[in-house]
């Protein structure tokens, strides 16, 4: 549609996207295929998404980390990524700060479950 | 335990239910560490998936816990401390009973999806980025190496970031009268939009204010 022709910041963010033979992006290799395939299924897209668009979705992942690490390295402690920092420049966003939240809550359980099975089953 | 697996709260794609204040919240039966182990070492691909699954047996465990500890402190506590106690104990029975419901209209729900359904909704929760890859790419971003709380809150919040981009996508799909599979169009439209409002993190556009 023009929209992808009228919005000047669109246009940067055509060539990451776009390009295959751009350098940068396209050079490197597709770390997400499978993981993303499944992903996408799984939020509602078809049983085999285009390869494009998957393509796509990688390149924005892979940007959206690059966006939180630098911005996590210049939060609190400088030059370290720590899940402080992580979670304070989540906080605006609802759904990603729950999740979080529901993640370090869930491993910590299972890292004191593990615990104490280990030490029941190494008692008897 | 089959139901276990499918049964969770799973709070990833629900704003609205999101509880901030974390108070433990509760749920159903079974405590049982041995099922706990036997299921997170059936899934090779890494714990947290499994730890989804298992919310409910893990959470009546600690909140037992919690309970245990505050029943013993409150005899030192003044009146007024005893008070506000009771008060955020019964918030969290109140909200340990609201996560049962919960989990009992996710179970009914689950148990009424057709085969499709189903399987679309296993892809939805076992999904995961492969924590090696994460770490590798973080820590070739930072140069120092990285904690693992610190790969597993990415990619969560990498996965909860394709949802939304996907969703949206969808929307335009539907919007456009056009059918899934999505197309590249559909994407970088829905990028544009979220762009605008503000969930997707750009940090090299720098923006003018005065001039």
């Amino acid at each position: 549609m023009a929209d992808e022709e009228e919005d000047p910041t669109f246009e940067e963010e055509n060539e990451e996207i776009g390009g295959g033979a751009e350098g940068g992006q396209g050079k490197r290799k597709r770390l997400f295929s499978k993981e993303l395939q499944c992903m996408m299924y799984g939020f509602g897209d078809d049983q085999n998404p285009y390869t494009e668009s998957v393509d796509i979705l990688e390149d924005l992942v892979i940007e959206f980390i690059t966006e939180m690490t630098h911005k996590a390295m210049s939060v609190g402690r400088q030059g370290r990524v720590q899940v402080e920092d992580t979670v304070f420049l989540i906080q605006k966003d609802p759904r990603k700060f729950a999740r979080v939240k529901d993640l370090l809550t869930m491993n910590e359980e299972l890292k004191r479950a593990r615990k104490a099975f280990d030490e029941a089953n190494y008692g008897s | 335990m089959d139901i276990a697996c499918e049964s969770p709260t799973e709070k990833g794609g629900e704003t609205g239910e999101s509880d901030e204040t974390a108070a433990a919240p509760g749920g159903p039966g079974v405590t049982d560490t041995d099922g706990i182990t036997e299921e997170t070492d059936g899934d090779a691909d890494g714990e947290l998936k499994e730890a989804s699954a298992e919310e409910g047996e893990l959470k009546s465990q600690d909140i037992s816990d919690l309970t245990a500890v505050e029943r013993e402190d409150s005899s030192l506590l003044t009146p007024a401390a005893k008070k506000l106690k009771i008060d955020t104990k019964e918030k969290k029975e109140k909200k340990q009973k609201v996560d049962e419901d919960e989990i009992q209209k996710m179970q009914i729900l689950v148990s009424s999806f057709s085969e499709e359904q189903l399987n679309r909704y296993e892809m939805y929760r076992r999904s995961a980025f492969p924590k090696a890859a994460i770490k590798r790419l973080i820590q070739s971003i930072t140069g120092t190496s990285v904690s693992q709380n610190v790969v597993i809150a990415m990619s969560g919040i990498s996965k909860v970031f394709v949802g939304e981009v996907v969703e949206e996508a969808l929307d335009v799909c539907e919007k456009w009268g056009e059918m899934p599979p999505l197309q590249p169009k559909h994407m970088r439209e829905a990028v544009r939009r979220l762009k605008s409002k503000g969930q997707i993190p750009n940090s090299k556009h720098k923006k003018i204010i005065f001039f």
